[in-house]
């Protein structure tokens, strides 16, 4: 201390106080900006092109966040086009799935005692709770989107060829970590949607071949989720996925750096890799171009994330989970809905006669051995992984360029319109024409279910609570009562939807039958609580009996459906 | 064509980002402002509320499975089945969610903790003890803990449920424990059997009475007179007329236990679990096959069974 005291002493003594000062300053600075003075951070600033030597290059050499990133870029990469950003953001979300995740961590329990009342304490007492639970899900399911768009993107420009083979396998296990992140973390709220979302997706491991009730029993910890699977999802989704992601990050970045963004095929000779040549007039260096153009990218990411959520995003919380009740209409997330498609197959065929279609089931079954949702699920669902893994190293053409690289864009562009027709057909009303794998019980059910779902919402819970008046009333086209227009006009909306599923058949063939009469009752039950019942009488379309369907719900004043 | 090339190969400018970047990072800080001062104000509390009411929501599903059987749809209490919940003796009064009257229940039983314990204590485990005997039903032990089939969770919903009614409680029409009017009489726990009952009752299990007879807690035969409360029954039996009719001689609660023993035939009880009392089918050999000092004993047993 006393050292350092007496230079500086003799420092001021010889130079002056000022220039002291300034250049201690001055020396201070370049240590927080790993060798920039003010002078060239203020060039920077100004958007001075770079004096020569360039000093800009120094933290490239000096710290370790510049050191990962290259020096300079390819003028042709810096455009929109060819890379869209789209390998920037996904490392984004990764990053913000991560800082979320970790807030999120310090108040969840994963127990199925504590688990759903974390999630209430989360929203209903946490500061910033619910804004980090929502930036967390859209995150993730927005990361789904940016990750597949980018896959999309490199195969499109054909950037998976040499040198480039293995940035893109490390690519799809990414992809596999997404999904199987976005899928672990499904669980974790412990509602309904939760639990059978999950309940469904490992009952297919359940399905495979040999291994499928060990792997299930892994995954689930017992035979059916309980308090071991929560856990073990909760290990996987903060841990095991987490840690796999960023090895593979690490080694996805390292390649990209090492070989280049790849240049617009058009750009460059066939068979020939020009990302590092670079000539001095085409270089655009990291600092500033590059960085403000990133920060620009993430700060409107993070924004249009931001403000989501703090306006119209609401992450999805439904009651606590049991396994005693599943609720109608199950789905998986909605990325696995071409799994779901494919567990169709071949139901899902167009114009296929459904004789046959359900000869090709028998033929499976009882001559191959395996059912389609074996086959289809479990061997080919993860191989269309494989495939994606291996194109690069079993694509022979040698050439970048779009032209003549007819046959796979083709067939990605098949595959591409495959995995939508697949997630089309998965979603739980059926198959497009066809109608297979339409998921409804009765139409009384059904309607049930549409004006108020076993989970979530529906337009009778939506009424205001002062307009739910105490009465029964018949379900007629011109219903009026006193002071409670949007009852009338849900009440109407239900009387238009009976007449439609009176008059069109449900892709199970059903009606309703054209007696069919319903009643909406409404009853109070304790202080700002309402009971609101409908009830449906109707002749069974496949028994002719008469039958009535009723179904009820309890409503708070404050309770926001 | 041109308009998507022009897009593709956009660069945006120095200053342009800096504006645009600017911007965003204004709306993103904006955004997180908008949510810490809705915090940090009364979002979170509208957030309680409206989680709270869903509460409630899935309370009232739980009380309409599990509770209103008893306790009755409008929580008033059914007859001989459950008190009364949405009663002022049982809940008080709040008033915005401040007590202003005090919930009677709570004072009889001395219960240390508030109404929304007890009601989480009764429904997971059962109603500590049978408070008066004016319910037949014993308080089932709902909570999964002890072996029932309600969550936690749900359980805290149903108090939250039941605790609802305390804006206004019913003042009328209740069911309430203890009857209106009377006065609480918890009651008392059974004196322990002396060595002699103690003796008695081991005669009991050892002849096989119980094969035949049940006492409650003790025996579950159902072919003879339930003897749960046979000191008290037979008090009443021997000033009937039937009996009087009858070749019976007892005129003490001994006396007619000992001669039912002994001398089975002299006077059939009029009630058995499954309809009238058959005729010979008590052996009529006890008499001979027990010793008399064991007979005593079990006598004195069942003189204490009230």
């Amino acid at each position: 201390m006393a050292i350092i005291g007496k230079r500086l002493v003799n420092q001021v003594k010889t130079t002056g106080l000022k220039a002291t000062v300034a250049q201690r300053a001055d020396e201070t600075f370049q240590r927080l900006t790993t060798g920039l003075s003010w002078d060239d951070v203020r060039g920077i600033l100004r958007g001075d092109p770079p004096p020569k030597p360039n000093p800009r290059v120094k933290p490239h050499t000096e710290g370790f966040w510049f050191h990962i990133r290259p020096t300079f870029y390819h003028e042709a990469t810096t455009t929109l086009y060819p890379t869209f950003r789209l390998g920037l953001l996904s490392a984004l979300f990764f990053a913000i799935e991560i800082i979320t995740g970790i807030y999120l961590m310090i108040f969840y329990t994963p127990s199925p005692e504590r688990a759903y009342s974390s999630m209430i304490d989360i929203i209903t007492n946490v500061p910033f709770g619910m804004f980090v639970r929502d930036l967390h899900r859209l995150g993730a399911e927005v990361m789904v989107v940016v990750v597949t768009l980018h896959m999309l993107r490199t195969f499109i420009t054909g950037s998976y060829k040499k040198p480039r083979q293995f940035t893109w396998f490390t690519g799809v296990v990414l992809l596999i970590m997404t999904l199987g992140l976005s899928f672990s973390g499904y669980l974790l709220p412990w509602d309904q949607l939760a639990f059978w979302a999950v309940t469904i997706g490992t009952s297919m491991a359940d399905a495979a071949p040999g291994v499928g009730p060990t792997v299930n029993l892994l995954l689930r910890g017992a035979p059916d989720i309980g308090a071991g699977g929560l856990l073990r999802f909760y290990l996987l989704h903060v841990v095991l996925l987490p840690f796999i992601g960023i090895v593979f990050l690490a080694v996805h970045y390292y390649k990209v750096v090492r070989w280049g963004i790849s240049l617009p095929p058009e750009m460059e000779a066939v068979g020939e890799d020009s990302a590092r040549k670079v000539s001095p007039d085409k270089r655009v260096n990291f600092l500033p171009d590059i960085a403000t153009n990133e920060i620009m990218y993430i700060a409107i990411a993070m924004a249009i994330l931001a403000i989501s959520c703090a306006t119209w995003y609401r992450a999805p919380l439904e009651t606590h989970s049991n396994p005693l009740v599943t609720p109608n209409h199950t789905v998986a997330p909605w990325y696995f809905y071409w799994l779901q498609g494919l567990l169709k197959i071949p139901h899902i065929i167009p114009f296929l006669p459904a004789d046959i279609a359900n000869g090709i089931d028998k033929f499976f079954a009882n001559v191959i051995g395996i059912t389609p949702k074996v086959l289809w699920g479990i061997i080919v669902g993860p191989l269309v992984f494989v495939a994606l893994a291996v194109v690069p190293y079993v694509d022979p053409n040698p050439s970048r360029r779009y032209g003549q690289r007819k046959i796979m864009l083709t067939i990605g562009g098949l595959f591409t319109a495959l995995i939508l027709y697949l997630s089309l057909a998965g979603i739980p009303t059926g198959v497009p024409i066809t109608g297979f794998g339409f998921v409804g019980g009765a139409p009384s059910a059904e309607i049930g279910q549409e004006f108020m779902p076993d989970e979530g919402d529906g337009n009778l819970m939506r009424i205001p609570f002062d307009q739910m008046v105490v009465g029964d009333y018949q379900v007629t086209a011109d219903a009026n009562v006193a002071n409670a227009p949007e009852l009338n006009a849900i009440i109407k909306e239900l009387y238009y939807d009976m007449q439609r599923r009176m008059n069109t058949a449900d892709p199970n063939g059903r009606k309703l039958s054209a007696d069919t009469v319903a009643q909406v009752k409404i009853a109070e039950i304790q202080p700002d609580l309402k009971q609101i019942t409908l009830v449906i009488n109707y002749t069974d379309d496949q028994t002719s009996a008469a039958q009535e369907f009723s179904k009820f719900k309890f409503i708070h004043r404050d309770s926001e459906h | 064509m041109s308009i998507i090339k022009k897009i593709v190969t956009f660069k945006p400018g120095f200053n342009l980002r800096v504006i645009v970047g600017l911007i965003s990072v204004v709306g993103f800080l904006s955004a997180c402002a908008i949510v810490g001062l809705g915090d940090l104000s009364k979002a979170l509390g509208a957030q309680d509320a409206k989680y709270t009411a869903r509460s409630i929501e899935a309370g009232a599903k739980v009380y309409f499975e599990q509770c209103a059987r008893c306790h009755g749809a409008d929580g008033k209490g059914i007859d001989s089945q459950g008190p009364a919940l949405n009663s002022i003796a049982f809940l008080g009064k709040t008033d915005a969610g401040r007590e202003v009257q005090k919930s009677q229940r709570i004072l009889d039983i001395g219960w240390v903790g508030n109404l929304d314990s007890y009601i989480r204590a009764v429904t997971t485990s059962g109603i500590p003890l049978k408070s008066s005997n004016q319910w037949e039903v014993i308080h089932p032990a709902f909570g999964q803990a002890v072996g029932g089939n309600l969550r936690d969770d749900q359980i805290t919903d149903v108090s939250r449920f039941i605790l609802n009614w305390a804006q206004n409680p019913a003042t009328s029409g209740t069911i309430d424990s203890p009857k209106p009017g009377a006065a609480f009489v918890p009651k008392p726990t059974s004196a322990p059997l002396t060595p002699e009952q103690e003796a008695g009752k081991a005669v009991f299990l050892k002849n096989g009475c119980n094969a035949c007879h049940a006492i409650k807690g003790v025996a579950q035969g159902n072919i003879g007179p339930n003897l749960s409360a046979i000191g008290t029954d037979a008090a009443a039996i021997i000033t009937a007329a039937d009996y009087k009719a009858s070749q019976g001689k007892a005129t003490t609660v001994e006396e007619f236990i000992n001669e039912s023993i002994t001398a089975p035939g002299v006077y059939i009880a009029a009630k058995c679990p499954t309809g009238a009392c058959p005729a010979n089918v008590m052996p009529p050999n006890f008499k001979t096959t027990i010793p008399d000092a064991d007979i005593k004993s079990l006598v004195a047993y069942l003189v204490s069974l009230k």
